[in-house]
């Protein structure tokens, strides 16, 4: 390069190559950057750019068979604070904000002070950002908030499941948990249709993390759950609840179970446990209380399970309700050889018909007809009537009950399961084998949802009524109607369950719980079952009062303590249901039955 | 490239050495001055680079809309004229008032000492003007050229020892703006003076003694430098990597006047990692920038289309003036890149061409100074948006933002104009 004379031409030459190296330097470096590794580092960036958020569906309701909520999600806010944009002047804030908030001020002013948490793994040391102050803000509580000034404090929008209707089937619904899973009952038997689909959304994000929406990539909308109606009526759970309680109080029992159901579908209008829990507060009782003990608790049915040998002798046609029996004897011959017979509960009873063996609840009597069915008949009829069976309603957490197989059987069994001893059954069990009755000798699945809708209203599935099994014939199960309309009369083991009028047909049970292998003298679980009117069964109702206390110091008998629950419950649901006694005409047979008695 | 190394320049040129010779060029006459004609490749390449500023300033504030764009069409209209102004001017003027002209320009910088002074995220370095917000490192910058190019053209240096009393004049004269700069803080501004010094005392013919004892300092100064930032990565190391938390604490222990800031800059540039692990403090603008010009690839993603400027990515505050050729590398790629650094090198090389034109030792220092104050803008901005250099808030001549620095950049090359339009008058 020419250079004037007045200055050195290398060094000229010098400065020139200087400057050009440093453009080849840059050159060089874009090369590397843009052209070798750009695709790499593109593609890097791309990744760092993209988010994808989840939109969460909103969850179902669960409603009652009228459309009462009885579980609901709703939106609320969970406000936090950030407290590195805390602002000296907000301090003077916090105060107000508190006051929205009913909490202490010292206490929201400790939440938001500046810390740093250090991360387990890594040791690395960081400033909190988020300290949550409250769960659940409502919206107006929120914007008050907001319009306090101090930007630190904001919150998120999220779902909460609550449950409006409270402590009402609380069992048979069951409840999220905090980790958002469906924890037992219909929620988590349902939570397939009930949590509907999150969608998602893909963005690209700005370098604050704020979405671009002229830049949304893909969105898939999510879908809401679809809503679950039972056939619970919340009225009638709301009596059978109270009900629970009021035996509670009086008898301070172990438990007490309540189950109401329309026996010509199956479904349940009510099923009250006690002690229960409240969903929206789960964790603030014993985790028992969580047990859906209707179909988690076995025990001795004792008399109300008469009905099935009485049932079952009538569908062989081994008897009629006035086929005497002698219920003096204390042994009686069966298959060549003499069984001891228990003994009677309530004093001798002579020779008496079949109808009075059901009305009077003869022991003697019940394990006749047992023998007279025969070990593998019986067993039979038992599991026709849905024994020793899981009903699959519920989901999971039944158990089957005990029912002994005839290898099992001592030399006594054929004259003990009869009267409802050497046999366990869930409440539900014994509830729907007393419903067969009712229901012409068919054994029905307990029906619990009826449908379930989308938003519209529109049934997307129905759960039809469903019978499991014919138990016996319906002339039997009607003969066996009339006959238990005796127990609940004057004449009968419960005749403080009747209802004049109204045909209570029902059956009492007291058996003694079984403790360290032996029967108990002072342990009881006290039982009625029954249903009305009985020439029309239109609501079976059970009262199961597990180890009850009666002020006195004497034996809960369920006649005694059941019946009468069983009464107020019937009362006040044909009240409720505006029911009318049936017309006499109808029910010929019934009045043949009141004049032999 | 075609120079015009012709018999009669050269007879021109020997002429200019007799003139140096004498003692400095003679006074200029400018109405009696040759109409030499312009030099056109020059403003032709800052006319394109403008233009692409102005197109890639309307890029950076497309996704959040912003008029900067149509204010440097008016700062480029204004410098324009300012350049055409400076380049009728005869260039000997400058050599005339230098002395004004260094002292209005130290004045201004005091100023921002004054009331008028405004502080943005802790710099001094805007004067708060009624026209315009003036930044005084400018003016300073061109002001110490023209000084020290005069003392120069006047002086003649040889030995260490004989131009002793030119050196301290020289560096009594630049080190007062640089340490004012220094204060501001500015350390991009004041290191620009460094070299712009170097080259032209090297261009006038110093002692190789003295460049090799500079070299040498050089040397110590970058390896103090350097085991001080290697000290600090240590001190790092101990608290966990977090740069921004403990920031300001380093600087009390050590005697090298730094700030922790500009250590995390220059860390941040040789090992991001440790300076910010997870890539969202103190490294940010680094990452960011590299990833945009990486993104870009070799041909860019279009205009108005890079999501890392148009997204915020590249913070928006310094997208349109300090990282402007970020953007521009992210919309135009490679293709862009080398579009840009080459029309700067053409512009380079011009502008040395003209200086081996220039009349007197005056002009030829003139023009090097204004070569090498551009070339350091080029070079550290463009090296600092792709890696090469530490942070630091030196603009793209003629395609960043900004009024004093447009202004600024047409003076500098308004000077080489004069240059080489007075190039055939003589007095």
């Amino acid at each position: 390069m020419m250079s004037p004379a007045f200055i050195s031409r290398w060094r000229f030459a010098l400065v020139f190559s200087a400057i050009t190296l440093g453009y080849c330097g840059i050159m060089a470096r874009l090369y590397l950057l843009q052209v070798v590794r750009g695709p790499e580092i593109a593609a890097m960036a791309e990744h760092s750019r993209e988010r994808i958020d989840v939109l969460r569906a909103r969850r179902g309701n669960i409603t009652d068979r009228s459309g009462n909520l009885m579980a609901a999600t709703s939106p609320v806010i969970e406000l936090g604070v950030d407290p590195e944009k805390m602002r000296p002047e907000d301090e003077a804030k916090l105060p107000a904000v508190a006051k929205i908030l009913g909490m202490d001020a010292d206490e929201l002013s400790r939440l938001c002070q500046p810390g740093t948490i250090t991360s387990k793994e890594t040791g690395e040391v960081r400033k909190i950002r988020w300290r949550k102050i409250a769960d659940a803000v409502s919206d107006s509580n929120y914007d008050k908030i907001r319009a306090a000034g101090v930007p630190a404090i904001y919150g998120n929008r999220k779902y909460v499941r609550n449950y409006p209707s409270g402590m009402a089937a609380s069992h048979l619904i069951g409840f999220m948990n905090k980790e958002e899973a469906a924890v037992m009952g219909v929620e988590g038997q349902f939570d397939y249709y009930l949590r509907g689909q999150d969608g998602w959304r893909e963005t690209e994000i700005d370098a604050r993390r704020k979405e671009m929406v002229q830049f949304e990539k893909r969105e898939i909308a999510p879908r809401d759950g679809m809503n679950v109606e039972l056939t619970i009526d919340l009225a009638i759970q709301d009596m059978a609840d109270r009900q629970a309680a009021k035996l509670a109080d009086t008898y301070h029992p172990e438990s007490v179970v309540i189950i109401v159901s329309d026996p010509k579908t199956g479904d349940i209008l009510a099923l009250s446990n006690w002690p229960s829990f409240d969903p929206n507060n789960y964790g603030s009782v014993p985790v028992e209380n969580l047990r859906n003990r209707a179909i988690t608790d076995v025990y001795e049915p004792g008399s109300t399970f008469k009905i099935v040998a009485v049932a079952g002798a009538l569908d062989e046609h081994l008897v009629t309700p006035n086929t005497l029996v002698d219920c003096s004897a204390s042994a009686a011959s069966y298959r060549g050889r003499m069984v001891n017979l228990p003994g009677e509960s309530h004093g001798p009873l002579g020779t008496i018909p079949v109808s009075s063996v059901v009305s009077l609840s003869s022991n003697k009597g019940a394990a006749q007809l047992g023998m007279k069915i025969g070990e593998e008949n019986f067993l039979d009829y038992v599991y026709k009537f849905g024994f020793g069976k899981r009903t699959d309603a519920f989901g999971p957490g039944e158990v089957l009950g005990i029912v002994h197989p005839l290898d099992k059987w001592d030399g006594l069994t054929i004259s003990r399961m009869p009267m409802g001893q050497a046999v366990c059954v869930t409440a539900v069990q014994m509830h729907y084998a007393m419903s067969t009755v009712a229901s012409g000798g068919v054994l029905l699945s307990p029906r619990i949802v009826r449908r379930v809708y989308d938003a519209a209203g529109n049934t997307v599935f129905s759960f039809p009524a469903k019978a499991r099994d014919r138990a016996v014939s319906s002339e039997a199960a009607e003969k066996l109607r009339i006959m238990l309309e005796g127990v609940a009369s004057k004449g009968g083991t419960a005749p403080k369950a009747e209802i004049p009028g109204f045909e209570v047909a029902g059956k009492t049970g007291t058996s003694q719980k079984v403790e360290n292998g032996h029967y108990s003298h002072t342990k009881h679980v006290a039982t009625f079952t029954g249903f009305f009117p009985a020439s029309d069964p239109k609501i079976a109702v059970t009262v199961v009062v597990n180890d009850g206390k009666r002020p006195d110091g004497g034996i809960c008998y369920g006649g005694t303590v059941a019946a009468p629950a069983f009464k107020e419950i019937a009362t006040q649901i044909i009240q409720y249901m505006a029911m009318e006694p049936p017309k006499p005409s109808g029910s010929g047979m019934i009045a043949e039955n009141r004049t032999s008695r | 490239m075609p120079l015009h190394g012709t018999g009669e320049v050269s007879a021109q040129r020997l002429d200019g050495r007799e003139v140096i010779a004498r003692g400095g060029p003679v006074s200029a006459n400018p109405s009696a001055a040759f109409r030499a004609g312009w030099d056109w490749i020059g403003p032709a390449c800052m006319a394109i680079l403008a233009g692409i500023g102005v197109l890639f300033i309307y890029s950076a504030q497309h996704f959040t809309g912003g008029d900067f764009w149509m204010k440097q069409l008016l700062w480029i209209a204004i410098g324009g004229t300012v350049y055409v102004a400076i380049a009728y001017t005869d260039y000997h003027f400058f050599y005339r008032y230098a002395h004004i002209i260094y002292i209005v320009s130290i004045v201004l910088l005091l100023a921002l000492w004054s009331p008028l002074g405004i502080v943005r995220e802790g710099s001094r370095r805007w004067l708060n003007t009624p026209f315009m917000s003036l930044q005084p490192s400018e003016p300073a910058k061109i002001a110490a050229l023209v000084m020290v190019s005069t003392v120069l053209s006047r002086e003649r240096l040889g030995t260490v020892r004989e131009s002793l009393f030119a050196l301290s004049q020289i560096g009594a004269l630049v080190a007062v703006p640089i340490v004012l700069i220094f204060l501001q803080p500015d350390l991009g501004s004041a290191m620009v003076f460094c070299p712009m010094i170097f080259s032209l005392l090297f261009l006038s013919r110093l002692s190789r003694r003295f460049f090799i004892v500079v070299l040498g300092a050089f040397l110590c100064v970058l390896s103090i430098i350097g085991t001080d930032i290697w000290r600090y990565h240590e001190f790092l190391k101990d608290r966990g990597y977090n740069a921004h938390e403990v920031l300001g604490e380093y600087q009390k222990t050590s005697w090298v006047p730094l700030h922790d800031y500009q250590r995390n800059r220059i860390l941040g540039m040789i090992s991001p990692e440790s300076v910010d692990p997870r890539g969202i403090g103190v490294s940010w603008n680094y990452r960011q920038s590299l990833s945009a010009v990486a993104t870009g690839g070799p041909f860019g993603k279009g205009w108005t289309r890079g999501e890392q400027a148009q997204l915020g990515y590249l913070p928006r505050s310094v997208a349109h003036n300090d990282f402007i050729f970020a953007v521009t590398a992210e919309e135009t790629g490679f293709v862009g890149t080398s579009l840009v650094v080459g029309i700067f090198l053409v512009l380079l090389i011009n502008n040395l061409r003209l200086a081996s034109l220039a009349r007197d030792r005056f002009g030829l220092l003139l023009i090097s100074g204004v070569s090498v104050i551009l070339m350091m803008h080029v070079f550290v901005n463009a090296g600092m948006t792709i890696g090469l250099m530490p942070i630091t808030g030196v603009p793209l001549p003629f395609v960043s933002y900004g009024g004093s620095f447009i202004l600024s950049c047409c003076t500098l090359q308004g000077l080489v104009q004069s240059v080489y339009r007075h190039r055939r008058s003589f007095a």
